[in-house]
């Protein structure tokens, strides 16, 4: 059953069709020789046809089916356009309209077909005057899909050439794939590149002898085009010819195939590079535009307030655009999760049941693509160490088939992926006896671990509780390699079990790395950047609320007790000569947190909320404890990141 | 005659490709010795081609496919010829990818290294039957 909002798109963009052919129809009547509107209603007929078919409506499909043939003949120049054929195609679209009317009121329509499509039939059938008697050329051994004929018909209505180069290369050329690749790769840039023969596969894995085929659309004539090509090496010879499509391409004249439903390019492949670089670009002018803003507000000029207020929108929405260009649905990996678990279970003998919640929600492509492993472990975990045998499940009263819910969600510029287990929970006692044994931890310290401690310790190198290593978890790469990629995307991995019933790991990852929203804080007149998603609150304290605790110094809020850092010293931007009687200021301090652990960040001023665009440091200074990247403020000048879970 | 920027890091590929080069009429114009000084080079001599070993040390972060795609981005019309040797394929098509005009394979064999650079250097000029 084809869905209500479909049903809105077709009738709405089929009438749109309908009126351009009637348009173009009133065209060619005019002027016979108007192939631009002749090719037009080519294309309209042809999509309707495909969307008619695609919506299951039949008379629909078949009339324009015949329609199409028709115009597919005065497009081919095989007939010309005559008083008779314009009353015909005038004729078949007023019963496309009526169908499409009767459609759209969910009646099964009485119009008949029949008779215009024998006219059509009829008319086809005749022997026309010809206007180009050139026979094609026989294109031997090229064979095209269906889709291929489809936008091969396309591109030729766009006034490109098809054409079919055969290369044939030097024969002892060194490094053939990569030779076929370059050729490729220029051919690429000449026209629209249609299919090669043996495929692209073949060619960049060297699985061809001497010569392959390229085709093409293009735009040159073919010696034109000969004349480019001649600039690539070891080449020992170029054939060219054009290639026609005949009436014996599949999809092109049988009428019981589902015809392919094209429509105008609505989506096109951008390179993650061009991405990338738009992005820097918008991160360049969201600074200019700030840095604008300021000045302006100094001026305090009324228009140029109004100037620059919409221009701050526009570049935030700009901005947004641009992040949303970046995105790709968390199902590009989670689809490939379910046959995994079964798989995986099937091994173990276990039967669970892997369903996916909110794959539907977009992600930053890069984050997308390093999530990826942290979450096969943690299924692989679930079904190893979670998930019970159907026996002992049976024992305990629960289902034998054990579930495993992925659950992806967003909240303002966070992104939540959960794997929950309805398994056997983790055992904090065998976590600790084993974490003993290790020597990770010491007995007196057993009774206050909590979910965050338990959490810490799983996570650490070397750590399984599992009783015996198998092929799928359990062999040393464990929850620390997790953890440790989830925090170098700037998220966290949170962790809660229950014994009996169950674990949920909670990824917590920010929506794009590229932007982030930051506290902007001064430090002496230095201003850094604290990542707002590691932010729990800032207070102000006096100099008298620190005290000293063995080696560091703890301040208390509320009941808790919270380590802090003064900034200056641990940046080294402290004056002992110049920072006299500035003690007893009272202080700024911003908490941040970072799983359960929290710091306070001794500053000298919170300076406000900014979007800031990320710059990655050079190599001499990336490895700085503590400093994530650098940006570029409004009035030009540095700050640096603060990395907040290496200090916490 | 052509200016010809050579980039290498061993000395005896500079002097070998050098010799072929400009037996073959061309001239050299700078030679280098690893990515950083490439790009520096080219931004100053401007040459009309580039031959450019992909394995070389990196040299600042950069590294023969690095240096590629840096005079590419100052100059989009650069002429790029890699040098590589055997069962570097993947190297070679990322230089490619990342604007190279044509690839030699080391050892080099001079015939096709002064074909490779005269119809990167004039494509079009020999017409292909």
């Amino acid at each position: 059953m084809v869905q209500d909002s479909y049903r809105e798109l077709f009738f709405s963009e089929s009438q749109e069709y309908l009126t351009i052919i009637n348009k173009c129809l009133l065209r060619i009547e005019t002027n016979s020789g108007d192939f631009e509107a002749i090719n037009e209603i080519f294309r309209c007929i042809h999509t309707l046809k495909g969307m008619s078919a695609t919506m299951g409506y039949d008379k629909l499909t078949q009339l324009s089916h015949h329609a199409e043939d028709l115009l597919d003949e005065l497009r081919g120049k095989r007939k010309k356009v005559t008083p008779e054929i314009i009353d015909v195609l005038f004729g078949s679209v007023d019963i496309l309209e009526r169908l499409i009317d009767a459609a759209k009121a969910k009646k099964e329509s009485a119009v008949d077909i029949v008779g215009y499509v024998d006219k059509i039939k009829k008319i086809i059938a005749q022997k026309g005057e010809v206007l180009v008697a050139a026979p094609a050329p026989k294109t031997k051994g090229l064979e095209f899909s269906e889709a291929e004929a489809a936008w091969i018909k396309e591109l030729k209505a766009a006034g490109l050439n098809i054409i079919k180069i055969r290369i044939t290369l030097v024969k002892d050329c060194a490094m053939k794939e990569a030779r076929a690749f370059l050729l490729l790769t220029n051919l690429k840039m000449m026209g629209e590149f249609i299919k090669s023969i043996p495929p692209v596969e073949d060619l960049k894995d060297g699985n061809f002898d001497l010569s392959f085929v390229f085709i093409l659309a293009v735009k040159e004539n073919i010696q034109a085009f000969h004349n480019k090509l001649s600039g690539v090496a070891e080449v020992e010879e170029v054939f060219i010819e054009p290639v026609e499509i005949g009436e014996n391409v599949p999809g092109a004249a049988q009428p019981q195939t589902t015809p392919s439903y094209i429509k105008k390019i609505q989506s096109m492949r951008i390179t993650v590079d061009r991405l990338d670089k738009i992005m820097n670009l918008m991160g360049e002018l969201a600074i200019a535009k700030i840095r604008l803003v300021q000045i302006v507000q100094s001026l305090k000029i009324k228009e140029l307030e109004e100037v620059s207020f919409t221009l701050e929108h526009l570049t935030s929405t700009l901005q947004d655009e641009i992040i949303q260009t970046r995105l790709l649905p968390a199902a590009y990996i989670l689809d490939t999760f379910p046959r995994m678990a079964r798989d995986l279970a099937k091994k173990q003998g276990k039967d669970i049941d892997l369903e996916i919640l909110g794959s539907e929600i977009e992600l930053d492509r890069v984050v997308l693509d390093d999530i990826g492993d942290p979450l096969v472990h943690l299924i692989r975990n679930a079904i190893d160490h979670g998930i019970e045998d159907p026996e002992e499940r049976k024992k305990t009263g629960k289902a034998t088939q054990g579930k495993i819910l992925i659950k992806v969600s967003r909240q303002k510029g966070q992104i939540f992926i959960e794997v929950i287990d309805d398994g056997r929970g983790v055992n904090f006692d065998e976590v600790k006896r084993i974490a003993i044994k290790k020597g990770m931890i010491i007995e007196k310290e057993t009774s206050v671990l909590d979910e965050k401690r338990i959490l810490d310790l799983i996570a650490k190198p070397g750590f399984s509780t599992a009783g015996k290593v198998t092929d799928i978890s359990g062999r040393g790469v464990g929850l620390d390699v997790v953890k440790t990629k989830i925090e170098m995307l700037g998220g966290r991995l949170d962790f809660e079990t229950k014994r009996g019933s169950g674990s949920r790991f909670i990824l917590t990852i920010p929506l794009t790395l590229a932007i982030i929203k930051a506290m902007l804080v001064r430090v002496k007149n230095e201003i850094f950047a604290v990542p707002l998603m590691n932010i729990r609150e800032t207070i102000k304290i006096d100099e008298d609320e620190i005290k000293a605790l063995q080696s560091f110094e703890v301040t208390r809020v509320r009941d808790e007790i919270i380590p802090i850092i003064r900034l200056e010293k641990s940046m080294g931007l402290e004056n002992p000569v110049l920072d006299k009687g500035l003690h007893n200021e009272r202080k700024s301090v911003v908490i941040i947190e970072h799983g359960k652990k929290a710091l306070g960040l001794v500053v000298s001023q919170v300076l406000g909320e900014q979007d800031v665009v990320v710059k990655p440091l050079s190599s001499i200074i990336k490895k700085t404890k503590g400093i994530a990247g650098a940006t570029v403020l409004g009035d030009g000048r540095v700050a640096l990141i603060l990395d907040t879970i290496s200090l916490v | 005659m052509s200016k010809i920027m050579i980039v290498d890091d061993a000395l005896f590929m500079r002097k070998m490709l050098g010799k072929a080069l400009t037996e073959a009429g061309h001239e050299i114009s700078a030679e280098a010795s690893n990515a950083k000084e490439a790009v520096e080079k080219y931004k100053k001599f401007k040459p009309d081609l580039v031959t450019m070993d992909i394995v070389m040390p990196l040299m600042e972060e950069m590294d023969g496919i690095g240096a590629v795609k840096e005079i590419i981005r100052i100059d989009p019309q650069a002429k790029i010829l890699v040098c590589s040797v055997m069962g570097q394929q993947s190297l070679v098509v990322e230089a490619i990818r990342s604007g190279a005009k044509d690839f030699i394979i080391k050892p080099i064999n001079t015939e096709r290294l002064i074909e490779a650079v005269n119809k990167a250097l004039f494509p079009g000029d020999k017409k292909i039957n």
